[in-house]
């Protein structure tokens, strides 16, 4: 055999070994009971015409591969940018563990959730005990200072009533009448992590500022989203408000949580807003969402208190932070620095050197919905051409709205919209009508195997590559750092495409 | 011949206009003119050498001195090979304090030679002297010629050091070099036809000449030796066989074509493979001289089908270019041939020609573009300041020049196209002319020029007017001064803060959409549209 204790090969040589080979392929021709090779080739060529694609694109129930995830993972995205503040999902707890994995995986960075851990008794009997003794376990053994509660789907199902369930609890002594617990009902079965967000940003909101009279002053609340490079986009932002001397609060910062130091020490809670700045945010000025998908409730509420309110669509590239940037200096009054107006003009010149490598490259980008609005609009400000955007949780609102972008310049002519499809549609619509590059996420890779159209990785998921999340790509330097990988791509591309020593030398350029 | 010798030789070149208008006593002096110290410079004769040399690709090009003559030049014009890459490995001495002090060159550079030839066995080895090797006298000379008896293979000196003078003297001396040690060495490894040619002066720089060669090839033309772009050794060696030469880059290698038609009786022309007149009047020169040479008559004829093919089918995939390219304003900013040759066919889609710029270029190449353009500017050297206030005042939509002055354009907001050796794109014959073209609408049209042009939106002192911002883009300093806009699509606030939404633009209709069948047409279309469309 080829694995020895000398030397223990790992599963990618192991199983090329001529023993392993033999052993598959004997495995194959007399267990499996496979179509034959050709046939699975013409099937498979076939789910790359048109006709299977009009078929794809007929689907009515079956959802695959989806490009978004479930409400309560929005929901413990936002409670992880609190100060010490513990998410408790309310429902089974398979879902935490996935919630969990998935921010692990994505940030390389542990996790801390925790579930209310219902059984088939809590499903047909509610789930209050579960509610009563989780709550006193969590500050027990976690001492958090603040419990953020969310919902699974079973909970939602039966119907469980976290507010009062709260206040049951509490008053049997789970946690202290006065102890923090925001609530936000967040079924699977409605929307996704966008609402989800959204949903518990309004709740802690709401826990903080319910009944309070608002006394107005001059400080901005700024709402980020969903967004997996929070590590690098809230320190960038933080950045930028500190160079314009703007005195704001984030609300919902898990910049820190999510990005903790190796020295010895483990931090289950890093960073974040804190609870005094949280009530402190209802006498701001105004709040402003930087991704308006992920907030619409949350903005409503703070607008309900006579907050001036205003959101984008995830300030990436110049004229996405151009905008931000002016709609902060008029709320606030300061002015924009020197500084940054210098890193806009360093921008623009990268663009300007790269323009001809950027020119007239088509991209298919898919992810959340405010994403892929930034992300079209950088693209064509480039001179690239989106051809397919797609948002499996992008809504008719969406679709409208990227379709205006899109009309809004002669780099979108020749965009389709696909709101509400998923990533098997995509396969379909990219084999008919190709793109140059896939601007999406891990599960992409599959794509661009199957289709060899090379993936740009530049939003959450990223499973397989590490540590992209802790650069920015909100601001100017942003967007510089989203350019430099576009190009690299590009001209990695280009490269792999002239590397055969002997054949294609001559386009094997050392100068690009 | 000393090197002092030789490179009077070479200023004294009877074939050169310019030289020959010249008295007895100013000849003597030579013709480069003298560097400014101080002033930024272009390269030098070493480098000039080697440019002109490199592209033979199946020789060893060892460069005798420290180490960053050849670190620095290595492999940087992107001149393409279609068979051997031993061109491209960068072989130097690389020569330590210790060698210089103790005059271990010589030793040095016949051991390096002797591994080369004993590890890649290659037809032949070129050595280059630099600057610090000649000031210590190494004899490269004597070590060449020792080491080619001793080792049974050519290893050829290429004596032009950097402080010998420009990058152009490097050009000629490389020719002389060629001259001496090279051509008329060898026979060739087919019988020598009637339609044999060879072109000098040609780089296939981006895999150019690969763009004219099936012209030729259409008309029986067989190209002998190619000095000295994707060219091999034994084919330059035997190139005194050919019939004909054509003479690509007019100031490099003047000395080389003469020189041959001296010593091997073979007529040249000095022609170009920019622009689509000047293809079709290379092809044509080159189809007279054959006959003359004694080829069939008929390919005079046979070239004139084969231009008013090709020249029909180039103007058709031009024509798409001419809306949005007429009346657009250029700057040339190159050297010699280039700076006529691109002129005329610009000018036949419409474009202005403000200036061309003629600092390499020969008497012949200005009167060139005397006779091209209406009210010619010819520039000598632009010095950056003036190249920049002349962008900044909008006096051109793009410039085309080479990589060092790209930045300057772009520092003055202009559009900017490469066309020296960086280039990506290889815009020789008619098909590069097409190219050309479909890369200048590309450039002039990038979107990124709306925000270079447009200031921060913001004061200068940082400050939000409360005046929608945003569409003041379009109706900068710049288009007020342009007088061709350059046209860029305004971004009509379609990710306007929802607090103040704006009507989105009317959406274009697209219904064919729906219709799969068409849509690799509609992908097509789209391009098309994109490319041609105002933006």
């Amino acid at each position: 055999m080829p694995q020895s204790a000398e030397k223990v090969l790992d599963h990618r040589p192991l199983f090329r070994e001529p023993e392993y080979q033999a052993m598959l392929k004997n495995k194959k021709e007399k267990y499996e009971g496979g179509h034959p090779d050709a046939k699975v080739q013409e099937i498979s060529d076939w789910t790359k015409t048109w006709e299977y694609r009009e078929k794809n694109l007929a689907r009515e129930s079956l959802c695959v591969n989806p490009a978004k995830a479930c409400q309560p993972l929005g929901a413990v995205f936002a409670a992880a940018g609190f100060e010490r503040t513990m998410s408790f999902v309310h429902g089974s707890q398979g879902c935490v563990a996935y919630y969990r994995s998935h921010l692990s995986r994505h940030f390389k960075e542990p996790s801390a959730v925790v579930s209310s851990s219902m059984t088939e008794d809590a499903a047909v009997f509610g789930g209050l005990n579960n509610m009563v003794d989780g709550l006193a376990n969590t500050k027990a053994l976690y001492d958090p200072k603040m419990i953020a509660v969310s919902t699974t789907c079973m909970a939602e199902v039966i119907g469980d009533d976290l507010h009062s369930f709260i206040e049951q609890a509490k008053g049997k002594g789970s946690v202290p009448k006065d102890f923090d617990v925001p609530f936000a009902h967040t079924p699977a079965f409605v929307g996704s992590h966008v609402n989800g967000y959204d949903n518990m940003i309004k709740g802690i909101l709401e826990h903080f500022w319910k009944g309070k009279e608002r006394t107005a002053g001059s400080k901005i609340n700024i709402i980020p989203g969903f967004d997996g490079y929070c590590v690098g986009n809230n320190r960038e932002l933080k950045r930028i408000l500190d160079a314009m001397g703007v005195e704001y609060t984030l609300i919902s910062d898990a910049s820190d949580n999510f990005d903790t130091p190796s020295d010895g020490e483990y931090r289950m809670y890093d960073g974040g807003t804190t609870l005094d700045e949280m009530k402190g945010a209802l006498d701001a000025k105004a709040t402003l969402s930087l991704q308006a998908y992920c907030t619409p409730k949350s903005l409503d509420y703070a607008a309900s208190f006579g907050q001036e309110t205003a959101s984008f669509h995830y300030p990436l590239g110049v004229k996405a932070t151009d905008e931000l940037l002016m709609k902060i200096s008029e709320l606030t009054g300061k002015e924009v620095p020197e500084a940054l107006t210098l890193e806009r003009g360093r921008l623009i010149d990268a663009m300007a050197d790269s323009q001809s490598w950027l020119h007239g490259k088509t991209y298919a980008i898919y992810g959340d919905p405010d994403f892929v609005y930034a992300m079209a609009r950088f693209i064509m400000e480039t001179g690239g051409e989106p051809i397919h955007c797609l948002a499996t949780n992008g809504t008719k609102e969406w679709e409208e709205e990227m379709k205006a972008l899109l009309a809004s310049s002669p780099y979108g002519k020749g965009c389709q919209v696909w709101a509400g499809k998923d990533l098997w549609h995509l396969r379909s619509l990219l084999a008919t009508e190709p793109a140059d590059f896939i601007i999406g996420n891990s599960y992409g890779k599959y794509l661009e195997r199957d289709l060899k159209i090379p993936l740009i990785r530049l939003t959450f998921p990223i499973f397989d590559r590490h540590h992209h999340h802790r650069f920015p790509t909100w601001g100017y330097q942003g967007a510089l750092r989203v350019l430099v990988t576009l190009l690299d791509k590009i001209m990695d591309t280009m490269d792999l495409d002239t590397n055969e020593a002997g054949v294609t030398d001559y386009s094997f350029d050392l100068t690009r | 011949m000393a090197l002092k010798d030789k490179i009077a030789d070479v200023f004294n070149e009877p074939g050169c206009d310019k030289n020959q208008a010249k008295s007895e006593k100013a000849r003597k002096k030579g013709c480069s003119k003298p560097l400014v110290p101080g002033a930024a410079a272009g390269g030098c004769a070493f480098d000039g050498a080697k440019i002109a040399l490199q592209p033979i690709t199946d020789v060893a090009h060892l460069v005798h001195g420290p180490l960053a003559c050849e670190g620095n030049g290595w492999d940087n014009r992107h001149a393409a090979s279609s068979g051997p890459t031993l061109y491209r490995l960068g072989m130097t001495t690389d020569l330590s304090e210790l060698d210089i002090v103790m005059g271990e060159g010589e030793k040095k550079l016949y051991r390096a030679v002797k591994e080369i030839a004993s590890r890649y066995a290659p037809p032949a080895i070129f050595v280059y002297q630099t600057c610090v090797t000649a000031l210590i006298g190494d004899d490269i000379e004597a070590v060449c010629k020792h080491a080619s008896e001793k080792l049974g293979l050519p290893v050829i000196p290429v004596n032009a050091p950097g402080f010998a003078g420009s990058k152009n003297l490097g050009n000629k001396l490389a020719g002389e070099t060629l001259l001496d040690y090279v051509i008329g060495t060898m026979e060739p490894e087919h019988e020598p036809g009637p339609t044999d040619i060879n072109i000098l002066g040609e780089y296939n720089l981006s895999g150019e000449l690969w763009q004219v060669k099936p012209l030729f090839e259409a008309l029986g033309i067989r190209i002998h030796a190619c000095i000295s772009g994707d060219a091999r050794y034994r084919e330059v060696a035997s190139a005194h066989r050919a019939s004909v030469n054509m003479m690509v880059c007019s100031a490099a290698l003047i000395n080389l074509a003469r020189k041959m038609q001296e010593r091997w009786d073979i007529p040249f022309f000095e022609g170009s493979f920019y622009g689509i007149a000047d293809t079709s009047d290379a092809l044509r020169q080159t189809a007279r001289l054959l006959v003359s040479r004694g080829a069939p008559d008929d390919l005079v004829e046979r070239t004139e089908l084969l231009i008013s093919r090709e020249e029909a089918r180039a103007w058709a995939r031009i024509e798409p270019y001419r809306k949005r390219l007429a009346g657009k304003r250029v700057l040339l900013y190159t050297g010699g041939v280039k700076s006529w040759s691109v002129v005329s066919a610009l000018q036949e889609i419409g474009m202005e020609i403000v200036g061309t710029s003629v600092r390499k270029s020969t008497e012949e190449d200005k009167a060139r573009i005397e006779t091209i353009m209406d009210d010619p500017h010819m520039y000598d050297a632009i010095p950056p300041r003036d190249m920049y206030r002349m962008l900044k005042d909008c006096e051109a939509d793009i410039m085309l020049s080479g990589g060092r002055t790209q930045f300057i354009a772009l520092k003055a907001k202009v559009p900017w196209l490469d066309i020296n050796q960086e280039r990506h794109f290889a815009y020789a014959g008619y098909d590069g002319m097409v190219e050309l073209v479909r890369q200048l609408a590309l450039a002039i049209h990038n979107p990124v020029w709306g925000h270079v042009r447009a200031p921060a939106p913001w004061d200068g002192e940082g400050r939000v007017s409360l005046a929608p911002p945003l569409r003041g883009e379009g109706q900068g300093e710049w288009q007020r001064q342009s007088r061709s806009q350059s046209a860029q699509p305004s971004e009509p606030l379609a990710a306007a803060p929802r607090v103040n939404p704006l009507p989105a633009p009317e959406a274009e209709a697209r219904g064919e959409q729906d219709q799969p069948s068409r849509a690799s047409k509609r992908r097509f279309a789209g391009h098309e549209a994109q490319d041609l469309g105002e933006c």
